[in-house]
C-alpha cells in the first residue's frame, strides 16, 4: 500500500521488514553498541586530545567530631582521575593526619569516598580551616563552623529524636486540626478560601525547600550533579504523585464514591506535608549528628509554630462532607507529622547532602501536586481566583514567612 | 649515622620499586613513569614507617601524649635526587663540587676566572612529602647551585636555556657592565628556548648574595625556582689595604689591631684561607611554594623542603627520632657555625629568621666584617634581602635547638628547623 510520501502502511500484526518482533526491537541496540564500540576502538577525537591534565575535583562533603580530640573529613573524589592526599592544613598549619576508607593509601580512585582523621584539640564553638594538599599542590578547602561534638549512635539519641518528631511533627498538626469543627460550621465561599490559605502555606514551603535544596544540592559531590538531583526529585515525585491522583480521577469517573471523597485529598494533603516534615527532620537530625546543637534547638522550636499551620491545610478538605471516622483523623495526623521522626533518625544516622538534597526535592515536587490538587477541588465547585481566596493565599505565604523567622531566628 | 639510614632508606626505596616495576612490566597499561609515581606514594608510606607508625606505636603502648595531634607533614621523602642536607654545604668554586655543574677555575690575565655552565630547565621538585612542585629550575635543582668565588675573581657563567620559557641569569653584585645585567632590556635580553650566552661578572662586594631570573613576569620565574645563591669571600689582602670598606668606621678610626682583626675575620670567611676549615659554612635559602596559584604560599621552607631539617618524631619531653629524610642539621658545638641566608620569597614581603635558646651576630648582605646586629635572636629579610648569621653553640649543652622563621605561619607551613648540637 504505497503512500504519497513514499513510505508505506501495514498492519500491526505485519513482520516489520519481515523479521521477527523481537529481532526489531533489539536491532537498533546492537548497531548502537557497534558504533559505540567503534569509537572506543578508533578513538576518533584522539587528534583533539592536547594532553591537558583533567583538574582535581574533590569534595569534603561534611564533617564529624567523634570526641574533642578528632575531627573526621568526609571526602569523595568527583574527577575522572584518581587524587592522592598528599599532606593536611588546618588553620594554616601542616598537620598529622590518616586516610581511612580508601584501601589503605591516600589515594582515592575515581567516584571513591575516604575519611580524613585528623587528631585535633579543637575548641568548641571555634571555626577552623581545613586545606587537603593534593600531590600536585591543588588545594582543597573545607571551613568547618563552630565545631561542637557530634552525638553518635546511642539508644538516648534514637528516643530524643522520638520525642523531638512528636513535639515537631504529631502534636503541632493534631492542634492545627482542632480547627475542624470550625472549618465544618463555613460556607463554601470560606472554605474555599481556607483552602486558598491552606495552599499559599504549601507553596511557601515549596519554595523554602527548593531554595534549601538546591543550597544543599551545592555541597553534593559534583559527580552526582547535586542540582540536576534536586531538580528530578521535585518533577519526579510530582509525577509520580500526580499519577497516583490521575488514578484515582479515573476511579471517581467510574462511579467509585469513596475515591470522589475529600478524604482522598486530605490524605493527599497529608502526605505531602509528611514528605516535607520528612526534611524537617532531616534538618533537625543533621544538625545534631554535625554537632550543632544550638542550631537543632532553634530548628526544633521554630518547626512547631510554622506546623500548628498544617493541621488546617490537612483538614479542610473534609470540612465540605460529612465527618469521616476519628480514625481518619488520626492516620491524616500521623501520616503528615510522624516522618519528622523518621527524617530525624535518618538525619542524625546517616547525614550526606546527597540524602538531604535529595529528600528535600521529594518533599518539594509532592508539595506542588498538592496545591494542583487543591485548586482543582476549589474549581470543582466555585471559582479559584476570586479576591478572597487570592487574599487568603498570599495570607498563607505571609503566616509562613513570619513564621519561617523562628527558624531563621 | 644520619647518613647511613639515609642511604638505607634510598637503597629500600629502589629495591621496592625495582620490584613493583618488574612485578607489573608486563601490563601494558601502566607505563614505568605511572608505577613509579603510584610507588611514590607506597614507597614514602614504607619509609615513613619510623616517622608515622612510631606514633601509633607509641599510641598503643599507653602514650596519649600526641592524642592532640602533631604539626608536622606526614610522611618521608620519596624523591631522593634533591638533598637539602647536601645542598647546605655543597659550595661550587670551579674545582668540581657538584656532578650536575660543569665548572673550572683557571688564571687569565692575571686574574682568577672560575667558570660554570648553567642550565635553565623544566622539571618538578618535591617540596613536601607527596608534593610534587612544577619548578623551572637552573641544572634541574631549587635553589639553584651555590656558586662561590673570591673578591675581585671573574665568575664566568655558560648559560643555556633548555625550558619552555625565555629565561635570563641577573646577578645580585656589583656589575659594571650593562650588557651583563640579565635583564630583558640590555645585553642579550632574555633567552628563547635553545639559546645561549655567556655572562662574566667581577665578584664583588664581598657577601652573600645570590642571581636570579629576571624574564617577566619577574614573580613567576622567581617564583618557580630560578634562583640560586653567589657567595663572594672577602679577599684579606684587599682587606689589609682598604679596611673601611669592611666596616663602620672611618679610615681614621682604624687601628692596626682593628685592621688585624678584619683580616681575620676576611680569613675564616674565605674558602681558600685555612682559617676558614675551623667554620662549618651553610647555605640557606628562604623559599616558598604557591601550589594552587592563588597568590599565596602552602609551602614555607628553607631550601626548597617543607621541615627538612625537622624532628621526625617527638615526645615533647626530649625524646625525639629523627626521620629518614626528615632530620636536624648536626653540628659540632666546638665550631663556629655560620648561615649564609636568602630571603627569595613571593608572595609576602617579608621573611624572618630566629634561634632559639641562642642569639647570634648578623652581618646585613654579609659585605661587612663586623656584624651590623650584633646579639639578635631575630633578623627579619625583605625580599632579596640576604646576611650572615655567625653562631657560637660551645657554652651549650648538646641536644636539640629550633630554629625557624618566626612568622609562625610560615613555621607551621614547613618553614621550621633544628639545630642537633653534638
Amino acid at each position: 500500500m504505497s503512500q504519497p510520501d513514499g513510505g508505506t502502511t501495514m498492519h500491526r500484526t505485519d513482520r516489520p521488514l519481515g523479521l521477527p518482533r523481537w529481532v526489531a526491537a533489539v536491532l537498533p541496540l546492537v548497531l548502537l553498541a557497534l558504533i559505540v564500540g567503534g569509537f572506543f576502538v578508533a578513538t576518533p577525537f584522539a587528534s583533539l586530545d592536547t594532553g591537558g591534565e583533567p583538574l582535581p575535583d574533590v569534595t569534603v562533603t561534611h564533617t564529624t567530631l567523634t570526641d574533642d580530640e578528632t575531627v573526621v573529613l568526609h571526602v569523595t573524589n568527583n574527577g575522572p582521575d584518581p587524587v592522592t592526599i598528599s599532606q593536611v592544613l588546618v588553620d594554616d598549619a601542616y598537620w598529622n593526619f590518616d586516610v581511612r576508607g580508601a584501601g589503605g593509601d591516600a589515594t582515592l580512585a575515581p567516584l571513591e569516598s575516604a575519611r580524613v582523621v585528623l587528631p585535633y584539640h579543637w575548641n568548641p564553638g571555634w571555626d577552623l580551616e581545613f586545606a587537603l594538599v593534593l600531590s600536585d599542590g591543588a588545594t582543597v578547602h573545607h571551613t568547618l563552623v563552630a565545631p561542637s561534638e557530634s552525638p553518635g549512635l546511642t539508644t538516648d539519641l534514637l528516643v530524643t529524636m522520638v520525642v523531638i518528631g512528636l513535639f515537631v511533627g504529631v502534636i503541632p498538626v493534631a492542634l492545627g486540626m482542632l480547627w475542624f469543627p470550625f472549618l465544618q460550621s463555613m460556607s463554601d465561599r470560606w472554605l474555599h478560601a481556607i483552602l486558598a490559605f491552606s495552599a499559599g502555606i504549601l507553596v511557601f514551603l515549596a519554595i523554602d525547600a527548593g531554595f534549601e535544596a538546591f543550597e544543599l544540592g551545592e555541597q553534593v559531590p559534583g559527580a552526582f550533579e547535586g542540582p540536576a538531583l534536586v531538580a528530578l526529585g521535585i518533577l519526579g515525585s510530582l509525577l509520580a504523585v500526580q499519577s497516583v491522583s490521575a488514578w484515582r480521577q479515573g476511579r471517581a469517573d467510574g462511579g467509585d464514591a469513596r475515591a470522589q471523597s475529600g478524604l482522598w485529598i486530605a490524605y493527599l494533603v497529608a502526605l505531602g506535608i509528611g514528605l516535607h516534615n520528612l526534611a524537617e527532620g532531616l534538618a533537625i537530625g543533621s544538625s545534631f549528628a554535625l554537632g550543632r546543637v544550638s542550631l537543632g534547638a532553634f530548628l526544633v522550636i521554630g518547626f512547631m509554630l510554622h506546623n500548628v499551620t498544617e493541621g488546617p491545610a490537612v483538614v479542610a478538605p473534609l470540612a465540605h462532607g460529612e465527618r469521616p471516622p476519628l480514625t481518619h483523623f488520626l492516620g491524616l495526623g500521623v501520616l503528615a507529622g510522624a516522618p519528622v521522626i523518621l527524617g530525624g533518625w535518618l538525619g542524625s544516622l546517616a547525614y550526606s547532602p546527597t540524602l538531604g538534597a535529595l529528600f528535600l526535592a521529594v518533599g518539594v515536587g509532592a508539595i506542588l501536586q498538592v496545591v494542583w490538587e487543591l485548586r482543582g477541588m476549589i474549581g470543582r465547585r466555585g471559582r479559584a481566583g476570586t479576591a478572597l481566596n487570592l487574599v487568603t493565599f498570599l495570607t498563607g505565604l505571609i503566616v509562613m514567612y513570619v513564621t519561617d523567622l523562628f527558624v531563621a531566628l | 649515622m644520619p647518613s647511613m639510614t639515609y642511604s638505607r632508606a634510598r637503597e629500600l626505596t629502589e629495591r621496592l620499586e625495582e620490584r613493583l616495576t618488574d612485578s607489573i612490566a608486563s601490563d601494558l597499561t601502566a607505563t614505568r613513569r605511572a608505577v613509579l609515581g603510584g610507588l611514590g606514594l607506597a614507597g614514602g608510606a614504607a619509609l615513613a614507617g619510623v616517622g608515622r607508625a612510631d606514633g601509633h606505636d607509641a599510641a598503643a603502648a599507653g602514650h596519649d601524649d600526641d592524642s592532640h595531634g602533631n604539626f608536622g607533614a606526614v610522611g618521608e621523602y620519596r624523591d631522593l635526587d634533591f638533598d637539602p642536607h647536601d645542598y647546605l654545604t655543597r659550595f661550587n668554586t670551579g674545582r668540581g663540587e657538584s656532578d650536575n655543574v660543569p665548572q673550572d677555575v683557571y688564571e687569565e690575565d692575571g686574574r682568577t676566572v672560575r667558570e660554570f655552565t648553567l642550565t635553565a630547565v623544566d622539571t618538578t621538585v618535591t617540596i613536601a612529602p607527596g608534593i610534587e612542585f612544577s619548578a623551572w629550575a637552573y641544572n634541574g635543582q631549587v635553589p639553584g647551585p651555590t656558586l662561590r668565588a673570591v673578591e675581585g675573581d671573574l665568575i664566568r657563567v655558560h648559560f643555556e636555556n633548555l625550558g619552555r620559557h625565555a629565561h635570563t641569569i641577573h646577578p645580585h653584585l656589583r656589575n659594571l657592565d650593562p650588557a651583563m645585567d640579565g635583564v630583558p632590556t640590555n645585553g642579550p635580553g632574555v633567552l628563547d628556548t635553545g639559546e645561549s650566552y655567556t655572562y662574566e661578572w667581577i665578584a664583588q662586594p664581598a657577601g652573600c648574595h645570590f642571581y636570579h631570573c629576571h624574564s617577566l613576569p619577574l614573580k613567576e620565574h622567581i617564583h618557580r625556582g630560578l634562583y640560586g645563591a653567589i657567595i663572594v669571600d672577602p679577599d684579606p689582602e684587599r682587606v689589609a689595604e682598604h679596611p673601611a670598606d669592611y666596616c663602620d668606621f672611618h679610615p681614621s678610626q682604624i687601628t692596626d689591631d682593628l685592621r688585624a682583626d678584619l683580616v681575620a675575620e676576611a680569613e675564616t670567611r674565605n674558602h681558600e684561607s685555612d682559617a676558614n676549615d675551623d667554620v662549618n659554612e651553610m647555605v640557606m635559602v628562604m623559599n616558598g611554594f604557591d601550589t594552587n596559584f592563588d597568590g599565596d604560599n602552602e609551602v614555607y621552607a628553607v631550601n626548597t623542603r617543607a621541615f627538612a631539617y625537622g624532628v621526625g618524631e617527638t615526645d615533647g619531653e626530649g625524646n625525639w627520632q629523627a626521620g629518614e629524610t626528615k632530620r636536624p642539621i648536626q653540628v659540632d658545638r666546638t665550631r663556629r657555625q655560620r648561615v649564609y641566608l636568602i630571603n627569595t620569597i613571593e608572595f609576602d614581603p617579608i621573611n624572618s629568621f630566629h634561634t632559639h635558646s641562642q642569639f647570634f651576630d648578623y652581618y646585613d648582605h654579609g659585605t661587612t666584617l663586623y656584624p651590623t646586629h650584633p646579639t639578635v635572636d631575630t633578623i627579619m629579610q625583605c625580599q632579596a634581602q640576604r646576611g650572615i648569621i655567625e653562631l657560637d653553640y660551645s657554652t651549650h649543652d648538646p641536644g636539640l635547638y629550633m630554629f625557624h622563621a618566626h612568622q609562625s605561619e610560615f613555621a607551621e607551613l614547613g618553614w621550621m628547623s633544628f639545630f642537633e648540637v653534638i
